[in-house]
């Protein structure tokens, strides 16, 4: 598997290599081997006996010793201390993950960088590389020689540089970018001719991954320099190339090319997208297995279409994966000169021009103007609606450019029927044709058919659309061949003809409505959109003009401004121009009518780089560079010795390790890792019972807890700032308040339970509703509370039939307790003086009535086992630990939440103490306070 | 008790104090027990008016003249001598051993050895003295006390031993005792038997009544280790390397079985008594042995 390394150096250690992984020390490898030998000695030598001191040590003094250690170290800890020393060994061969070009030596370095755009893509890793190899040699004092293989920005021939010192040849690896054309190896190669060095050096070629036709012979060059090191890029990762595609086919859909060189790995998507990165439309690429070329449609509506200035391939950050598109793909121009007169701009919606424009515009760009001036602009179509004469040099002009490709559209009309020129394709007779009307017997005539072969071929004709009028075609016996659609009778409806490389198309009938309502139809359109796409796309008026470069694309496919060396191009010499310093990739021209020269226009395929019959060791780029793993393995080592200390430690008794045998050990971890089901285990029995000394030790209060984190947090903070008013003002000290679970808790701990009613109460289960009833006949009080007095309107007040959610749960909990008679506090109650004299029973909300047990029992010491409210009380009563309320009071006011206190107070001391206040022995006394 | 430590020690009274603090429950248990058993025994001698005078009895020929009380014998024709009470009673002196050994602790234990030794040696004086017996320290005391204070002295001079680090001898001193005067010795008897059994034999020469009690550290009971140890002594005894330790235990506790039956044997040779302590165990036992032990002997 390994492989020795060509050696740069005859005194230079052998590096061995494995995969990505290399040696710098290989022979500390065999250190290895020492591995059973430390096994033996570990397993020979017992551990370090524990000290312990023994004041009866004289006991055991003279005692036959009838054993020595059969004490071995443990199986755990040999193989912790062979591991330990294991990964020390490999520290010392101070190994290297994805190495580059580690030879050591004074020998100079050969940089070789292929920076065409195929390196653009990756261009990050190389750029780590190279930022790598600058150190190096930054750091081993080694000169170096930069040789890029793509043609400089400023156009020169490539060149190598001279000897650089280390830092002026780090600081040009690091300048280094990617040029937006392709590397230039046989210039490269021949560059190299050029070089004289007296040593040997060595060579590290940083390629692109394709082949251009002369890697091999820039290989052979090299290698007589030195030993060379090739960096690719790994498998699946090789730069791909964007086809342009092609000019305006058929259908909506573009058809895009994509190139590959090998396998790829992941999926790749192309995107179009129009000016200002706009999204138009994403595809897939998907190619065959083995095929190197796949094709993707991105399928997008015309309009859309138009307005795409890029496509390109997600995720390829490369000239080579970005296509321009200009108006060749773009709807196309389209000039159109109406020769009515001065009643057409009267009346525009009867215009010739009107209907034109209409047609036309969703697909194409229509420039209406003078000849001359439409002449002047790149189009792809002329329009001419009812011109008949044209002076002989406009029309020679015209017809130069119907020659180099242009599509010539003429209608017919009054003038054209008058006197036509021979800029026709079929010789016409003179005067019109009218079909139909008051003086006439035929009946407007209806279109037949289209040609099967002109450019209208499968259109079908429309029924509802009549001509009442046409001109005739001289009949001739070329006639039929140039019509491409005809009348019911037979007379020719548009003839056309190819003239050069363009045509020249008439229409019969006006381009308007008077003649004919072929204007009002979709078919008008249609057919213009056959004539559009007919044409060889936009012919210039004159060949030849100059487009100055407009915007160049830069190695990774960015637009930006032209580079400092581009030059003008001819316009008809762009399609064949390759790209190069002279003519980036990009935009030429101006703005308003510009034309994009593409980098892969000239590539028809890509190619792997082949293997090389020189001797060259091949590297790759890593994503994350080289790593020396000599720190982390050291670091691990220093852990593993770390832990043998504990170990050992705890082996002699130093730490309180018990059991150091490893099955006690993994027990322990076993342990740790799952404390939580252990405790779960042991809770069951210690909790009851810690609730039980909870609630007793301490006279506590305690409430209900619903599940709804909110109110139980509340009903904890209200009973909370009950206890302190309470501790404040009364001899009551009761500890923090208990949240209870009447399906699972014991309640016969407290005096008093706060329920609040949610509108999410479960229905409760057989056991607590015997637990609550044996609750409230042992003397417990239960205040049910529903918390929604607000709700009901003010001035009814809160009822126990009526109310909300809280208070229809109340009546399903209450129907299944065994609950005596309810009423309304009487104004005699003892909740009315308890400790403080009060009618009205104020919580959060007033106004709720407050209801107790009709005739308190004489088990209870006359409490009522039940007290039910609406007030919420509890948020009246909360405060947290500072003693701040928690929430505030409705309709407001201290005196509100004074009152409510004193209610608590009251309810408590009503609780706590019973009936005494009852006893007509204080009825003189509170009369006295009471004025009476 | 912490009341005598001097004020100007802070921390030797905050030490005291902390052993007062541990004491109570205990004197409260000895007071328990001495409800229900001390009255039987000393209820009669009670019935002297003071604390020195024991009896008048007649001159016999070879008295010295010295001791005659003249006083007694004017009031009729006979001489009488008056003999006091404090030759003839009862002592108990106590002693505990506070050498280097006995200032160990084992992990498994409660407190040190010599810690426990002192704290039963302090009970057994509260009971005692609450008995009306007197007390000494074997080898500090020139005599007995009684009394309240002869309880603070004790508990005072205990607790110094317990802070002091002084290399003690292991070995009970050799002190002349009033004779019936009883000892009680605490220790580990961990030195070599000979030199023991001697200090023994010495005092049991004297005439005294004695008790022994072995307080012996869990560890040195159990020998609780496996594997490979090397034990060191505390006494500068040397150290020694034992690879396997269970393969030695049933040895150990052979010979310790045999030292504890040499001072049982010793003990009944002498008769003299023997309680065994481990200092894992609530002292209280022991005490109780200990002041049952003791009362035997003072009936």
């Amino acid at each position: 598997m390994g492989r020795w390394r060509e050696r740069s150096c005859s005194s230079a250690p052998p590096v061995w290599q494995l995969g990505p992984l290399a040696f710098l020390n290989p022979w500390l490898l065999l250190g290895l081997f020492s591995l059973p030998v430390i096994w033996w000695l570990l397993r020979v030598t017992p551990p370090a006996p524990r000290r312990i001191t023994l004041p009866s040590i004289r006991l055991l003094f003279g005692l036959p010793q009838t054993e020595e250690t059969p004490a071995k170290t443990p199986l755990w800890l040999l193989l912790l201390r062979l591991l330990l020393a294991a990964l020390a060994i490999l520290a010392l061969a101070h190994p290297l993950w994805n190495p580059i070009g580690r030879e050591a030596g004074e020998a100079p370095l050969l940089v070789v960088v292929d920076d065409g755009w195929a390196a653009a893509s990756r261009w990050a890793e190389r750029q780590q590389t190279l930022a790598e190899i600058g150190d190096r040699a930054v750091r081993e004092r080694r000169p170096l020689l930069l040789l890029a293989t793509a043609p400089p920005l400023a156009d020169g021939p490539v060149t190598a540089t001279r000897l650089l010192t280390p830092s002026e040849g780090r600081a040009q690896l690091l300048a280094l970018q990617p040029k937006p054309w392709p590397s230039d190896r046989r210039a490269a190669a021949a560059a190299l001719a050029a070089v004289r060095l007296e040593d040997r050096v060595q060579v590290l070629w940083l390629a692109d991954g394709l082949d251009d036709g002369h890697a091999a012979g820039l290989a052979a060059e090299l290698a007589n320099f030195g030993p060379i090191t090739l960096f690719e890029d790994g498998g699946g990762r090789r730069p791909l190339a964007v086809l342009p595609p092609a000019e305006l086919s058929g259908g909506t859909g573009l058809r895009v090319a994509v190139l590959r060189a090998g396998a790829l790995s992941g999926e790749r998507w192309l995107r179009l997208s129009a000016d200002g990165g706009r999204l138009l439309a994403r595809a897939p690429v998907a190619w065959e297995p083995g095929a190197a070329r796949a094709e993707a449609v991105l399928d997008l509506p015309d309009d859309l279409r138009n307005e795409a200035v890029r496509l390109e391939l997600e995720g390829e950050a490369s000239a080579g994966a970005v296509v321009l598109l200009d108006e060749r793909w773009r709807r196309r121009p389209v000039g159109v000169l109406s020769g009515a007169g001065i009643e057409e701009r009267a009346q525009p919606l009867l215009s010739h021009a009107h209907y034109l424009l209409r047609a036309l515009e969703p697909f194409s760009q229509v420039h209406q103007d003078e000849l001359a001036a439409l002449l002047a602009r790149p189009l792809a179509m002329l329009v001419l609606a009812d011109v008949g004469q044209l002076p002989p040099a406009e029309r020679q002009r015209l017809t130069a450019w119907i020659e180099a490709g242009g599509v010539l559209v003429r209608f017919a009309g009054p003038k054209l029927a008058q006197n036509a020129d021979e800029l026709v394709p079929v010789a016409l007779r003179s005067g019109g044709r009218a079909l139909g009307g008051a003086m006439s017997w035929t009946t407007p005539a209806r279109i037949a058919s289209f040609a099967e072969e002109g450019p209208f071929a499968g259109l079908r004709p429309p029924d509802d659309v009549t001509v009442s009028s046409q001109v005739l075609a001289e009949p001739s016996l070329e006639l039929d061949g140039k019509t491409w659609a005809r009348l019911a009778d037979g007379t020719p409806l548009v003839t056309g003809e190819r003239r050069g490389r363009g045509w020249l198309v008439l229409f019969h009938i006006t381009a308007n409505t008077t003649w004919s309502n072929l204007a009002l139809s979709g078919s008008f359109v249609e057919m213009l959109r056959r004539l559009v796409a007919l044409g060889q796309g936009v012919s210039d008026g004159e060949a030849g003009r100059l487009l100055p470069p407009l915007l160049s694309l830069d190695g990774f496919g960015r637009l930006d401004r032209p580079l400092p060396a581009a030059l003008p191009i001819a316009s008809d010499k762009l399609l064949g121009t390759p790209a190069g310093p002279r003519t980036p990739p990009g935009f030429y021209g101006t703005q308003e009518a510009r034309r994009a020269l593409n980098l892969t226009t000239a590539v028809t395929g890509l190619a792997p780089l082949p293997r090389f019959d020189q001797p060259i060791a091949w590297a790759t780029y890593a994503e994350r560079g080289e790593r020396d793993l000599k720190p982390w393995l050291l670091t691990v080592a220093i852990v593993l010795a770390l832990l043998d200390l504990l170990a050992v430690l705890g082996l002699r008794g130093v730490l309180p390790l018990p059991a150091p045998r490893p099955a006690g050990a993994a027990l322990a971890l076993c342990l740790l890792a799952m404390p939580d089901r252990a405790a779960a285990q042991s809770r069951p029995t210690q909790g009851a019972d810690a609730f039980a000394l909870q609630a007793t030790l301490e006279t506590r209060l305690a409430y209900v807890q619903t599940g709804e984190a909110e109110v139980d947090e509340m009903s904890r903070a209200g009973l909370f700032g009950l206890g302190e008013m309470l501790r404040r003002r009364t001899s009551a000290e009761l500890a923090d308040p208990m949240g209870v679970d009447v399906e699972r808790d014991d309640l016969v701990f407290f005096p008093l339970l706060y329920w609040p009613v949610v509108a999410a109460q479960r229905a409760l289960s057989d056991a607590a509703i015997g637990r609550l009833g044996a609750y409230m006949r042992t003397g417990g009080t239960i205040v049910f509370d529903t918390r929604d007095a607000n709700t009901v309107a003010p001035g009814l007040g809160w009822e126990l039939g009526r109310g909300g959610v809280n208070a229809e749960k109340l009546r399903q909990i209450l129907r299944r307790l065994d609950i005596p008679p309810l009423v309304p506090v009487p104004q005699d109650h003892i909740l009315t003086k308890a400790f403080y004299l009060m009618q009205d029973f104020p919580g959060r909300h007033v106004g709720g009535r407050v209801w107790v047990e009709i005739r308190p029992g004489g088990v209870n010491d006359g409490v009522s086992a039940v007290v039910i409210g609406a007030n919420d009380w509890a948020a009246a009563w909360a405060t947290d630990a500072e003693g701040r309320p928690l929430a505030a009071v409705v309709p407001g006011g201290q005196r509100q939440r004074e009152q409510a206190y004193r209610f608590g107070i009251n309810l408590v001391m009503y609780t706590l103490t019973g009936n005494y206040k009852a006893d007509q022995v204080h009825v003189p006394a509170i009369l006295e306070r009471l004025g009476q | 008790m912490a009341t005598l430590a001097t004020p100007a020690d802070p921390r030797l009274r905050q030490r005291a104090e902390g052993l007062a603090a541990g004491l109570p429950p205990l004197l409260v248990a000895a007071d328990r027990i001495a409800a229900t058993v001390t009255q039987g025994v000393h209820g009669r001698r009670r019935t002297g008016v003071g604390e020195s005078f024991w009896q008048f009895r007649r001159y016999h020929s070879g008295d010295p003249a010295q001791i005659i009380d003249w006083r007694q014998s004017a009031k009729s024709q006979k001489l009488f001598v008056r003999e006091n009470e404090w030759d003839a009673a009862e002592s108990v002196w106590l002693w505990h051993d506070a050498s280097a050994s006995m200032r160990f602790r084992s992990t498994a234990a409660e407190s040190q050895k010599h810690e426990r030794a002192a704290l039963l040696l302090l009970a057994l004086a509260s009971l005692l003295i609450r008995a009306g017996e007197r007390v000494g320290r074997l080898g500090e005391d020139r005599r007995p006390g009684s009394g309240r204070v002869a309880l603070n002295r004790i508990a005072a001079a205990l607790q110094a031993s317990l802070v002091e680090r002084l290399s003690a001898p292991s070995l009970p001193p050799a002190q002349v005792l009033p004779r019936h005067a009883q000892v009680v010795l605490a220790s580990d008897f961990l030195a070599p038997w000979a030199e023991v059994e001697a200090s023994i034999a010495r005092l049991a020469a004297q005439g005294v009544h004695g008790h022994l009690l072995q307080v012996l550290d869990p560890i040195e009971v159990d020998l609780p280790f496996r594997g490979r140890a090397r034990f060191e002594g505390v006494e500068g005894e040397g150290v020694l390397t034992v690879g396997r330790i269970e393969g030695l235990r049933q040895a150990y506790l052979d010979r310790l079985a045999a030292l504890r039956d040499s001072l049982t044997g010793l003990c009944r040779r002498i008769g003299w008594t023997c309680t065994f302590h481990r200092t894992d165990r609530p002292p209280q036992l022991a005490l109780l042995s200990l002041y049952g032990a003791l009362a035997r002997e003072i009936v």
